[in-house]
């Protein structure tokens, strides 16, 4: 957010991420908003907040293959599931610290990605989407069906500690959560301006080009895939420390296509728009759980519980809007802004 | 050997029925080239009309059968007016995603209605059973499949003789000439639409009869997309061929492995099929092969 008539002056100016004082004021002042919010946030909040950096940070990796690299994955949960259930045994089995299995389990969400992502060497598009269908539903069933990750009951976890010190609360282990957003989100930004993500972005625009200009599309897209499954693991290990259980309940289709409306509503390719995109669509489900109630006394004939069938109703419907009106997303209105504030008082 | 032919006659019965999911999938897209996920909440909505009609409004079979067509049809008109219509020029990719809000979106109602339970029908098909020396074949199942032939039969004749068939032929083979050469191809469109949402409420109507109205209904929706890019997206008789290859293989391995690999083998197994689809041959058993162009 640049005022008019600022301008860059040195290369060094000109690729910084922040770029004026009032941008570090601001990055400096939300941060530390974020660092002091448990101190007198509600427990319910807390919980929500939580939730969302979760889904972020697994919502950036699928950015990243999807958004960023054209691979559309509807297989994220399966990844996610891997991660934690990865974590989950390495933990409670073998002893190994939750410090070191966190990495562990993104690094071997990452791996099973690989393979998820062999199928793009051939199809690309909608076939590729069917691919990482089937293999969600092969990796969910391997995860249920095995011994050691306790098949459909899954594990109880402990949550994770330093020395005595034991995160075993929201306020606690909002911290952790909110230290390993910061950083993907910083690692995610920095990715897609390097050399690999403009790899990414030509692939994404036409695979065809990009190869023809020398990019090796297959390892590019193994690593886009690889990258986001890495993400992937990150958020599920996470959710299962925090949650203390895991199970394969918690990892359903139905995620995969919710991460998938995310990126839409927040605009594909942008990194903002996964947090525009996340909040905007916990938010709208919130809300709709608040308001069903009120809604049930209205019309009685919508039975006992109709949040959840609400909630995906009022999920489509935001999709179906933001396909037709604004396809690019929030993080486009956003762009719009900035550009008129830049260039204000003229209008563009 | 009795055990093999229960499941493959089994497998080929319900197979019929995938067929009938997989083709719905292939008309729309060999028409508008659009990938539509939306066929499965057609079909449960197909599934849940004739239900409210023959076992709500006690309506004899024959009027739910045609007000459960209609409405589908104008559910099918009315998916394509007002989500596919305005993305005309925009990627294909773009209308996929739109297909699946408006399965998402659908979906909603579909919960809402049904509250977590389950709708059968009162018997409307021959019930029973008979016993082909050993093997046992549901006369449900089979009427479902000799249905799903006859809708196969009737689609075949319309594409070959009938003046709109030809004109749908035309339209799928290239929006730009067919145009040129005078069909309207929005027309064509919403035809194709009506028509594959009729088709696929029929479907519905079999797949329930032999399974229930239950919440992972339109989840067979899934299936017709394998059934469809297991035969290729553009043919119609690789779909049919496409689907009871499908329900047999599904049956076969259920029938063989759930037991020693611990249940849940029949959907692994599609999936495992559409993977191995996926990398051997990624068009389908009768699929065109696009060469692409930079």
């Amino acid at each position: 957010m640049r005022p008019c008539g600022v301008f860059d002056e040195t290369y060094e100016k000109d690729i910084a991420i922040v770029r004026t004082r009032g941008h570090w004021l601001l990055l400096i002042g939300s941060l530390l908003f974020l660092f002091i919010l448990p101190l007198f946030a509600p427990y319910y909040l807390l919980n929500l907040t939580n939730n969302i950096f979760i889904t972020v940070i697994v919502v950036l990796g699928l950015q990243i293959v999807t958004g960023c690299c054209g691979q559309i994955s509807f297989g994220q949960p399966a990844f996610m599931a891997v991660g934690a259930f990865f974590s989950a045994v390495l933990t409670t089995k073998f002893g190994i610290s939750f410090w070191i299995a966190l990495p562990l389990s993104g690094i071997a969400a990452g791996l099973v990605g690989l393979i998820g992502g062999a199928p793009s060497l051939r199809i690309k598009g909608f076939y590729l989407a069917m691919g990482t269908i089937a293999i969600f539903y092969l990796t969910m069933w391997v995860i249920t069906h095995l011994h050691i990750t306790g098949g459909h009951q899954g594990l109880s976890v402990e949550s994770p500690s330093i020395g005595s010190f034991v995160f075993d609360t929201d306020e606690r282990i909002y911290y952790i959560i909110l230290i390993i957003t910061i950083i993907l989100t910083f690692f995610a930004r920095n990715l897609l301006r390097s050399r690999v993500g403009r790899v990414f972005v030509a692939i994404r625009d036409n695979d065809l080009a990009a190869e023809v200009m020398g990019v090796n599309t297959f390892y590019y897209k193994l690593l886009a895939f690889f990258i986001s499954c890495f993400y992937a693991g990150i958020g599920g290990s996470l959710f299962c420390h925090w949650y203390t259980v895991v199970n394969s309940e918690q990892y359903t289709l139905i995620h995969g296509l919710n991460f998938i409306g995310m990126i839409i509503v927040g605009g594909l390719g942008s990194i903002p728009g996964v947090f525009f995109g996340v909040i905007f669509l916990r938010l709208l489900d919130e809300l709709v759980l608040f308001g069903s109630p009120f809604l049930t006394e209205l019309i009685p004939k919508l039975g006992i519980a109709p949040a959840a069938s609400l909630g995906v109703m009022v999920f489509g419907l935001v999709l179906i809007i933001f396909l037709i009106f604004q396809p690019r997303g929030l993080a486009h209105t956003w762009e719009i802004l900035k550009t008129s504030y830049r260039i204000y008082p003229y209008k563009n | 050997m009795v055990d093999f032919m229960q499941f493959a006659i089994n497998g080929i019965l319900v197979g019929g029925l995938y067929a009938l999911v997989g083709v719905s999938i292939v008309l729309v897209f060999k028409a508008t080239q659009v990938v539509s996920l939306a066929h499965g909440q057609l079909l449960a909505f197909g599934a849940l009309f004739f239900w409210i009609f023959l076992d709500q409004l006690n309506f004899p079979v024959w009027v739910a059968l045609l007000g459960t067509i209609s409405l589908a049809a104008l559910m099918g008109f009315i998916t394509e007016r007002f989500t596919i219509r305005p993305l005309i020029g925009e990627s294909l990719f773009t209308a996929f995603l739109m297909t699946f809000s408006v399965f998402m979106f659908l979906d909603g109602f579909f919960q809402l209605y049904l509250s977590g339970q389950s709708r059968a029908y009162s018997p409307f098909l021959p019930e029973g059973t008979f016993n082909l020396s050993g093997v046992i074949i549901s006369k449900g199942l089979l009427s479902s499949f000799t249905i799903a032939m006859l809708i196969f039969a009737a689609l075949f004749a319309f594409f070959k003789f009938t003046r709109t068939g030809l004109q749908m032929r035309a339209t799928s083979e290239n929006h730009i000439l067919a145009q040129s050469a005078g069909i309207g191809v929005k027309k064509v469109f919403t035809l194709i639409w009506i028509i594959s949402s009729a088709v696929v409420a029929i479907g519905g109507i079999a797949c329930a009869n032999v399974m229930d109205i239950h919440y992972p209904l339109p989840y067979i929706g899934i299936k017709g997309l394998i059934v469809a890019m297991f035969g290729g997206l553009e043919s119609i008789g690789g779909a049919l061929l496409a689907g009871i290859l499908l329900g047999l293989i599904e049956n076969l391995s259920s029938g063989y492995l759930d037991g020693p690999l611990g249940g849940g083998v029949k959907d692994a197994a599609a999936y495992v099929i559409l993977l191995l689809i996926l990398i051997v041959k990624p068009y389908g058993l009768f699929g065109l092969k696009k060469i692409e162009r930079i």
